[in-house]
């Protein structure tokens, strides 16, 4: 049955017949978010006999929950290309642009620059059984189309880059929604017990439009948002101690709390936040030693390393965080969010995107081999996109000496890989020039939805009532993208 | 079919033009169905009703509008009667009005909790502070009803009494230093704000007059310099980088009359500004008759000398001192910059001189600003110390989210006023939101659900701004709702949730409440004491009520009727808020400064994290830095991580609820933080100096100290066993069932991390 506006119907009357109950279960979510020891809480719990557990189970936002239908992905990695690629410098070749190189564009898009066609400086070949036409830029990704589905009809609400990242993020161009990754987590909880579910690797080079708001839990459960691990240097906030402390010194300090909590404990049982928080202790211990293991790339062979080009300065930095992104998928982390910036190219595209690319290419396809050579691919999507596409045009009178591209929320390229998804396909089409997507045109929404679809979560269901209504990732619902679904 | 299709293209032509789209398109089909279903439905009701009674129709109507005006909360406020209780009403109202609802759910309330844990909770509660020992101890010696009575006027009247409730109106109205988004400049004078609500609690200025201010003070000459700087208020909005320069007036407007409704109304407005409210008597029309209030609204920085109360005429010699300082620190640092950057530039055009053949040499212009960054991107000419340098000055001068600010000590401030052109500012209303679909023009006006506000108001014969006479309905004793929602503020602070638990939405969505009567007995008790919060504050800390146990002698029976305790039959556990714990370590470690108020302190943030800041500043000294958070540094888009972490406010927003999380990185926060480590440090410091050597001693005070208690036997034995060096450690076997040891600064630390500190029970 398509979904269709009566949902909100059947939703609204399901809200009422709940509401007595709902108001008290939403608070135990909120106060009882113990963190990353979910399944062994639970645990310690339902031994104590303190909470039925049922209830233990309900009451705690990251133990693992039933996808709606059999998921085809059980882990996400995110590749944003923060500042947004150009589809006809990479994966959406336009050869009528040669045509019109260097004359005028008649519509103006709301400034008075003088804005002329801009052919892409890159060669485009065919590959792989599919033989999809892949930019120069990207030898090594260019053997992995038969992976890869490649979305060319995109587009998005927004182009600024703010607003754009956060509608890429949160499905909202203003901040204060959820990110795609924590409503990944509130549906589906975590299945690991010394990692956090989510996490972000930013760029090294500096920080995401919009900062932390593009991976925040916002309205829904705090646990569920997106943990900013930096990729070199110590991880997260005070990780390890800031002062000289041995870890048999923590430890014994741990044991004289636990006993003076377990004294607190027994005066006060009503108060369920005291166990997650005394649970939460020994956890936090742990993760002193989990983390940085989990990060440790230098625990990986010569050759996989090679294989993420760790052994490039170039490639080093986006290698590193592919393979820290497999690590983690391998200890259970379930969304995974890369950012690599700097693909703003207002001017000089041809030498910006081509170290971009450089950057990228070998890290990110790696990333595919390590996976399939691994097994791991059919149960990892891989998704890789920016914020907005560009235009065909110059972005300002940068024309003589280097053009770039302008802003373009009415075309993008975007392709997924991995878990469920159809490898060398190619979805939709932009007109002649790359202007605009003109068939089979997806919205950003629909691709939030095919993601969810495709680990096992529907987003017209996954709703939140937040501020006097039910609110979902997809707003009104997207459309799954079902031609790149295997 | 035809009527299908032509209904599936209108379709198609209202969405797409309300902005909603294509992808509503494939499920046309369904909705037009759907429209066509529903039209003729509607078409043959209302034939029916009118064919059988024209007249019950209009009846109908005009009851629905009786009946919602009749509704809680829309409904005027009278008092309740108060109920008696085994035919006496010689109880405390509130306990009256508890007893007899509980009663008849078949419960019985918990007994009184001992007095130590009721002075800690006032104490917490009114001042953030935990209780001094000593004070701690004499009123436990001596616990009459006077006694009660002199700590709640004691705390009452402590400044931290306004540090601690101004937080909270804080928390309402997003206060921060700088203006968020993605362009996240700096409000160097907001402090003024800050310093402003922090007195106005302090001097329990009557609510009805902090309302005027907030809202319209720019139309009332007699409240001066002072209530002007309310009018900040106005100016907490976050901007965001827009495409359409329209959408920036407009979200500033939006968010003002939805800050406005929730804050004063406990109304969720913004669900009107795109339609009718799905749940609560709130049309669009009333939303744009708000928003009318606003249109000719201009909020600016200007010239506002400063006033008797604030920082610089209380305390001149150190405010002199301090702006001194500052512009020391500043002047000293442009200079190193500038010297810095003409070597950088200096070096560069000697080499362009080099690279330019014979005759071009002596042509090589300046190197501007752009051509140093990029030849420090590139990394070839400067070494990489040089770069790093380079990279801090241009941190120090960052545009964005930079507290290196000149203008904290000078006499400016945030204030409105009505543009001159305001008679031709026309609101009309905007369908679905979108400024670009006016409809019909609107008058400003109140909520239609209101009895007596169904038309707009009149402007006869009032001069100054729109606003005033929004403040002044908003600050009547007839609107129903804001001494209601105020009241339930005020209750929330107190008990950790409200009687309506959703404080700012009163609505039929909102979570409603078991004890109306009670709201509405102290609403009006709120109103006619003069608006006083204090007053409030006195009624509710004199009842039995705030006195509850957490210990119910029968809880399984009580839980069984009432799990979450809407009934209030027990006393639920607070965590305390992230500002609250970071001042309490401050406390209990003796090193907590009490100077209040004046531009914000810069705090200590850890190197990593300053890395990866867009922007860099020098930590204010130790002695400023443990001053109260509120006191802290706010930038929107650096939240610092010990706030946030502990469910501090989303800045953005405006909240009306702390979240409590109970997540691991706080434990981090905690345990392994500098911040936490000196303090503990600075704690052991002073029970040496307090008590010397004695374990036994240092341990008891510790425990008085942090729990304002004195340890159990077990307890102290534990500790002092912790504290004795181990006489013999096996090394080789065994050394896993050694006893827990560790230097006094170690329990300390297990002391600020425990649940004991952190909960108040």
């Amino acid at each position: 049955m398509p979904k269709n506006e009566f949902e909100f119907c059947s939703q609204t009357n399901a809200r009422s017949a709940l509401r007595d109950g709902e108001m008290g279960r939403r608070d135990l979510l909120f106060r009882f978010g113990s963190g990353l020891g979910a399944i062994a809480l639970t645990d310690v719990l339902r031994r104590d006999g303190q909470l039925r557990s049922a209830e233990a189970l309900s009451s705690n936002p990251l133990a693992p929950k039933p996808p709606h239908f059999a998921p085809r992905a059980k882990a996400c990695i995110f590749l944003f290309m923060a500042g947004a690629p150009s589809q006809m410098d990479t994966f959406d070749p336009k050869p009528a642009l040669h045509r019109y190189h260097g004359k005028p564009v008649t519509r103006i898009y709301g400034s008075y620059e003088k804005r002329l066609y801009v052919e892409s400086p890159f060669k485009f070949a065919r590959y792989g059984q599919s033989g999809t036409a892949v930019s120069e830029i990207f030898p090594q990704l260019a053997n992995c189309v038969d992976e890869m589905a490649i979305l060319r009809s995109l587009h998005t609400s927004v182009e600024a880059h703010t607003t754009a990242t956060f509608f890429m993020n949160t499905g909202e161009a203003i901040p204060g929604s959820p990110s795609l990754g924590s409503w990944v987590i509130y549906g589906l909880g975590s299945e690991n017990e010394n990692l956090p579910a989510y996490v972000v690797l930013p760029d090294e080079r500096g920080g995401v439009f919009g900062g932390a708001m593009n991976w925040s839990n916002a309205y829904l459960p705090a646990a569920t948002q997106g943990t900013l691990m930096n990729p070199v240097g110590p991880p997260i906030v005070d990780l390890q101690p800031g002062y000289q402390i041995t870890r048999r010194q923590q430890r014994d300090n741990l044991r004289l709390l636990n006993q003076l909590n377990e004294r607190y404990l027994a005066s006060n049982e009503r108060n369920q936040n005291l166990l997650g928080r005394m649970r939460n202790y020994e956890l936090a211990f742990r993760m002193q030693d989990t983390v940085p293991e989990a990060l440790d790339v230098s625990r990986e062979t010569a050759m996989t390393r090679q294989l993420y080009g760790l052994d490039d300065a170039v490639t080093q930095p986006m290698g590193r965080k592919c393979l820290m992104a497999r690590r983690m998928v391998e200890r259970g982390v379930r969304f995974l969010q890369i950012y690599c910036r700097g693909w703003d190219s207002h001017e000089n595209i041809a030498s910006e995107h081509r170290n971009r690319g450089a950057e990228i290419d070998r890290p990110v396809a790696g990333l595919i081999q390590d996976l399939r050579q691994r097994g791991m691919l059919d149960e990892t999507l891989i998704v890789w996109c920016g914020e907005f596409g560009r235009t065909a045009d110059n972005s300002m009178n940068f024309f003589r000496s280097n053009p770039g591209r302008d802003h373009n929320k009415e075309a993008m390229v975007c392709w997924l890989a991995g878990g469920g998804v159809k490898g060398g396909t190619i979805v939709g089409s932009t007109d002649e020039l790359g202007k605009k997507a003109v068939e089979n045109v997806y919205h950003t929404h629909d691709l939030h939805a095919t993601i969810l679809h495709l680990m096992g979560l529907s987003d017209m269901d996954l709703t939140y009532y937040h501020g006097g209504r039910f609110k979902r990732l997809t707003d009104l619902g997207g459309r799954t993208i079902d031609e790149i679904i295997a | 079919m035809t009527v299908l299709q032509c209904l599936e293209e209108w379709c198609r032509v209202t969405v797409g033009r309300r902005g909603a789209d294509y992808r509503v398109l494939p499920r046309l089909r369904a909705a037009a169905l759907w429209s066509l279903g529903s039209i003729v439905v509607a078409v043959g009701s209302l034939l029916t009703s009118m064919v059988l009674s024209p007249a019950a129709a209009v009846a109908a109507d005009r009851d629905d509008s009786a009946e919602r005006q009749d509704q809680w909360p829309w409904a005027p406020l009278t008092r309740p009667q108060v109920p008696t209780y085994n035919g006496s009403d010689d109880r405390h109202p509130i306990d009256l009005f508890l007893q007899t609802r509980l009663r008849a759910a078949g419960l019985k309330p918990s007994a009184l909790a001992p007095p130590r844990t009721w002075l800690r909770r006032i104490a917490f509660g009114l001042t953030g502070l935990p209780p001094r020992p000593e004070i701690l101890e004499q009123f436990v010696e001596d616990p009459s009803e006077s006694a009660y009575h002199a700590q709640i006027e004691r705390l009452l009247n402590d400044p931290a009494y306004g540090e601690r409730w101004g937080r909270h109106w804080l928390d309402l109205v997003r206060y921060a230093d700088t203006r968020g988004g993605a362009l996240d400049y700096a409000r160097p004078h907001m402090w003024r704000y800050r310093d402003y609500v922090v007195r106005a609690f302090n001097q329990d200025r009557p609510y009805d007059r902090f309302i005027r201010e907030q809202l319209a003070a720019d139309a009332y000459g007699k409240y001066g310099t002072e209530g002007k700087l309310g009018l900040a208020f106005l100016h907490q909005w976050v901007p965001v980088e827009r495409d359409a320069p329209q959408l920036n007036r407009r979200d500033f407007l939006n968010d003002v009359v939805g800050v406005t409704g929730s804050v004063f109304l406990g109304v969720t407005l913004r669900c009107a500004r795109c339609h009718d409210h799905k749940f609560d008597p709130l049309p669009t029309r009333d939303y744009y008759r708000l928003e009318a209030f606003f249109a000719p609204l201009q909020v600016s920085v200007s010239s506002l000398p400063f006033g008797q109360y604030e920082v610089p005429l209380q305390q001149p010699e150190i405010w002199g001192e301090r702006s001194g300082k500052w512009t020391e620190v500043l002047d000293q640092r442009k200079q190193t910059q500038d010297v810095k950057l003409a070597a950088f530039k200096a070096r560069l055009r000697e080499r362009r001189k080099l690279a330019a053949s014979g005759d071009l040499k002596d042509l090589v212009v300046d190197v501007t600003d752009a051509e140093l960054r990029a030849t420090m991107e590139e990394g070839v000419v400067f070494t990489p110390e040089e770069r790093q340098s380079y990279e801090l000055i241009r941190r120090q001068t960052a545009r964005f989210a930079n507290p290196n600010h000149r203008d904290y000590f000078s006499a400016r401030a945030y204030t409105a006023s009505d543009s001159p052109l305001r008679y031709s500012v026309a609101t009309h209303i905007l369908s679905g939101g979108n400024y670009e679909l006016r409809e019909e023009l609107v008058e400003p006006g109140f909520l239609s659900a209101i009895q007596g506000h169904a038309d707009p108001v009149s402007f006869k014969g009032v001069s100054g701004p729109r606003r005033k006479l929004l403040a002044e309905w908003i600050a009547s004793a007839n609107n129903p709702l804001t001494a209601r929602v105020m009241v339930n503020r005020i209750w929330q602070y107190h008990f950790g949730k409200g009687l309506v638990a959703t404080s700012s939405d009163f609505g039929k969505n909102g979570s409603q409440t078991e004890y109306r009567d009670l709201l509405d007995w102290l609403a009006v008790e709120f109103i006619e004491s003069g608006w006083s919060i204090k007053h409030l504050q006195r009624t509710i800390l004199k009842s039995d009520l705030y006195r509850q146990s957490m210990n119910h002698s029968d809880r399984d029976a009580c839980e069984k009727v009432d799990p979450q305790n809407k009934l209030l039959w027990t006393r639920d556990a607070i965590r305390l808020e992230a500002e609250v714990i970071r001042d309490s370590v401050l406390a209990v470690s003796g090193r907590l400064n009490r100077v209040m108020g004046g531009p914000p302190f810069f705090p200590d943030v850890d190197d990593e994290l300053m890395q990866r800041a867009p922007t860099w500043w020098e930590p204010s000294p130790r002695v400023a830095r443990e001053r109260r958070t509120i006191y802290m540094l706010q930038i929107r888009s650096l939240q610092m991580p010990f706030i946030k972490v502990f469910d501090g406010p989303n800045i953005d927003e405006s909240c009306p609820v702390r979240e409590v999380t109970t997540v691991t990185p706080q434990v981090f926060a905690l345990f392994n933080s500098r911040f936490l480590r000196e303090q503990s440090e600075a704690m052991a410091a002073r029970l040496v100096s307090e008590v010397g050597a004695d374990l036994t001693q240092q341990v008891r005070r510790a425990f008085q100290l942090a729990f304002q208690r004195v340890p159990a036997a077990e307890e102290l034995d534990r500790c002092r066993l912790f504290l004795e060096k181990p006489e013999k450690r096996v090394a080789a076997t065994g050394a896993a069932e050694s006893k827990p040891h560790g230097s006094l600064a170690d329990l300390c630390l297990v002391l600020l991390n425990s649940n004991e500190f952190i909960f108040l029970d």
